[in-house]
């Protein structure tokens, strides 16, 4: 089943092609990686995605129908930034997201606790954020973006400026998501992170330039990693 | 538009709030603040003046059971807290202590002041006024005008007592001046005048600071994005934190005019609660303005440049400190644009006239198309997608 669709998914920022003419399907269950370096586009199509950004041209299907807030309450997003309040404790922040995602009042309160634990912040549920470290914050965000219990869950680069180890619970949870049938796409420059992808996309200014199973993609370019891989294949696509 | 989710922003705001002592001290104390501050130093009329007062008249004699020295009377009938006396003999040198700056006023009674005064009292005909020379610095006009007015006053009791002593019932003074006070009586303190003003200035500088603060810091950590593309719509963010600032505009309120009447006895002859309604429009306003504000700075040192922008034309504009009448009448007009100048009118009218909705709705119809427009203009500005 497909959960996501774009066509021709074209933006311009002026006289700049941000995203040019992308075709992405994403199925239900699948970790969906964006991959490309700064300023290939990433962030641009999930904004797209998430309906924070019109397309220039093109369009958008998440499901059967296009963006809209009616459709945001079975959609998680994580942006860049850590983007949680950092005056309210923890308990304020995920109670405020369980809420506005619409969670009836008994459910919030038991997803509340099973989100804690998720990301292990039990002990800190009275504790305000601005009293966190950068990880603790970084696993609150993504308890945010789940809290409501959302089906398709947008990670906007998760692990950058996130310590090694951090990283690696990160992609645990990531895959513990997916066992649950939540469907997730993310983004990243991290080439060996790509690895945990059921399937990558490899972006290079604003274009898809190859698109496959991580292994498929090395095998393709007879490449030792996706890193080298992601390079022969811009040399192939130079303009 | 989902209540639970607009009040759950409220909520959220709120219990910012609650964790950040500081700023919520900022929030109740500035504005309690203000009003002491405004209450102690405005509060009262000029006070201790220096004057010079050169007493040359010789009095009068003949005639009456006693020595007539009524210029004595006159000078004992100044008002000695607003003026602080010193005494000359000379006339030319107390004119000289207010040309060297010691003293603000040469207040001179001519050798004839008695006599003058007497004739005028048993002629009919007023051929001569006994003068008093009041010899001026009038770089300061509320000085100039309060020595005028304590001279005048100590005058006009000092004929009365001549009358009473006479036993004449009626006398006429070369110039009469009959005061009627239509509101206010005549007893209207500064502070009256001034409590409906730092109620509304304080809580249009409070809530049009914190939104933009607190609308900067959402786009700066990028909770902003995170709410626009949730199933929050725009209109309930903007819903629920302006109920939120209305929460802390009715604190602000009531935290000053607590103040104000407990320790300087204001005067509050309409409703409250219409006072509390007009002032939350404002909060209203000042919010959306804030939001919109706020979509123009990218962090909180540009955030912080635009509040001069808004705080000096209120302050100078809209009649906090002194009429808009007392504006050059060029710029007058210019207050129309102040939305501050609404409320502090409407205020005024409701405590200090005793008026009701009838009467302010003017007021009142601009503060709401003021807070609808801001508003709106704000739910539009965060529907923004390009």
């Amino acid at each position: 089943m497909l959960v996501i669709e774009t066509e021709k998914l074209t933006k311009k920022f002026g006289n700049f092609t941000a995203v040019d003419s992308v075709d992405l399907k994403v199925d239900k269950g699948e970790i969906y990686g964006l991959l490309g370096p700064n300023g290939s586009g990433k962030t641009t199509i999930i904004k797209m995605l998430c309906g924070l950004l019109r397309p220039t041209s093109g369009n958008i299907k998440l499901g059967q129908t296009v963006p809209s807030k009616a459709v945001m309450r079975k959609i998680g997003y994580m942006p860049q930034d850590t983007a949680v309040y950092l005056d309210n404790t923890v308990h304020e922040n995920l109670f405020l997201f369980g809420e506005i995602g619409g969670l009836p009042k008994e459910r919030l309160k038991e997803r509340e606790q099973e989100m804690l634990e998720f990301v292990d912040l039990t002990d800190r549920r009275d504790a305000i954020v601005s009293t966190l470290s950068g990880g603790m914050r970084h696993r609150l965000s993504l308890a945010c973006a789940l809290i409501h219990e959302p089906s398709l869950l947008f990670l906007d680069e998760p692990t950058v400026g996130v310590d090694p180890e951090l990283r690696a619970t990160f992609w645990k949870y990531f895959e513990a998501m997916v066992k649950k049938e939540i469907t997730v796409i993310i983004t990243t420059h991290y080439m060996d992170e790509a690895s945990h992808c059921s399937r990558v996309g490899l972006l290079r200014q604003g274009k898809i330039i190859a698109e496959g199973e991580p292994n498929d993609l090395k095998k393709r370019t007879g490449a030792e990693s996706l890193e080298d891989a992601f390079l022969v294949l811009a040399r192939r696509n130079k303009p | 538009m989902n209540l639970r989710r607009t009040l759950a922003f409220t909520r959220r705001a709120l219990l910012q709030f609650r964790h950040d002592r500081r700023t919520l001290a900022f929030v109740l104390l500035m504005p309690l603040l203000m009003i002491l501050i405004f209450g102690y130093t405005f509060g009262g009329d000029v006070g201790n003046v220096k004057v010079e007062v050169a007493n040359q008249d010789v009095g009068l004699a003949p005639a009456l059971p006693q020595d007539l020295h009524m210029a004595d009377n006159v000078i004992d009938n100044l008002n000695k807290n607003t003026l602080s006396i010193h005494n000359s003999s000379d006339p030319q040198e107390a004119r000289q202590t207010v040309d060297k700056g010691n003293a603000w006023a040469a207040i001179i009674f001519p050798a004839n002041f008695t006599a003058t005064l007497i004739q005028n009292l048993n002629t009919s005909q007023v051929s001569a006024r006994p003068v008093v020379e009041i010899y001026l610095d009038g770089s300061n006009p509320t000085i100039a005008s309060a020595v005028i007015k304590t001279v005048s006053q100590a005058i006009q009791t000092t004929v009365g007592e001549i009358a009473a002593k006479l036993n004449v019932k009626s006398i006429e003074m070369p110039i009469a001046i009959n005061q009627v006070y239509a509101y206010g009586g005549g007893d209207t303190k500064f502070i009256d005048y001034f409590a409906p003003g730092v109620i509304s200035f304080a809580i249009m500088m409070v809530t049009t600071m914190i939104t933009i603060i607190l609308f900067v810091n959402e786009r700066r950590d990028g909770t902003l994005q995170r709410l626009l593309a949730s199933p929050a719509s725009e209109t309930e963010i903007v819903i629920g934190y302006a109920l939120a600032f209305a929460v802390i505009g009715i604190i602000q309120s009531i935290v000053v005019l607590v103040a104000a009447i407990l320790l300087f006895n204001i005067t509050i002859l309409g409703n409250v609660l219409l006072a509390l309604l007009v002032v939350l429009l404002l909060a209203f306003g000042h919010q959306g303005l804030g939001i919109l504000l706020s979509a123009g700075a990218k962090n909180e040192l540009q955030a912080i440049q635009f509040i001069p922008l808004i705080l000096f034309p209120s302050i100078l504009l809209a009649g906090l400190f002194w009429p808009i009448e007392s504006i050059p009448s060029y710029l007058q007009p210019l207050s129309f644009f102040i939305p501050l100048r609404y409320c502090i009118d409407a205020e005024r009218s409701i405590m200090l006239r005793g008026w009701g909705l009838g009467e302010i709705w003017v007021d009142v119809a601009i503060l709401v198309i003021f807070a609808i427009l801001t508003l709106a203009g704000s739910v539009l500005l965060l529907k923004k997608r390009d």
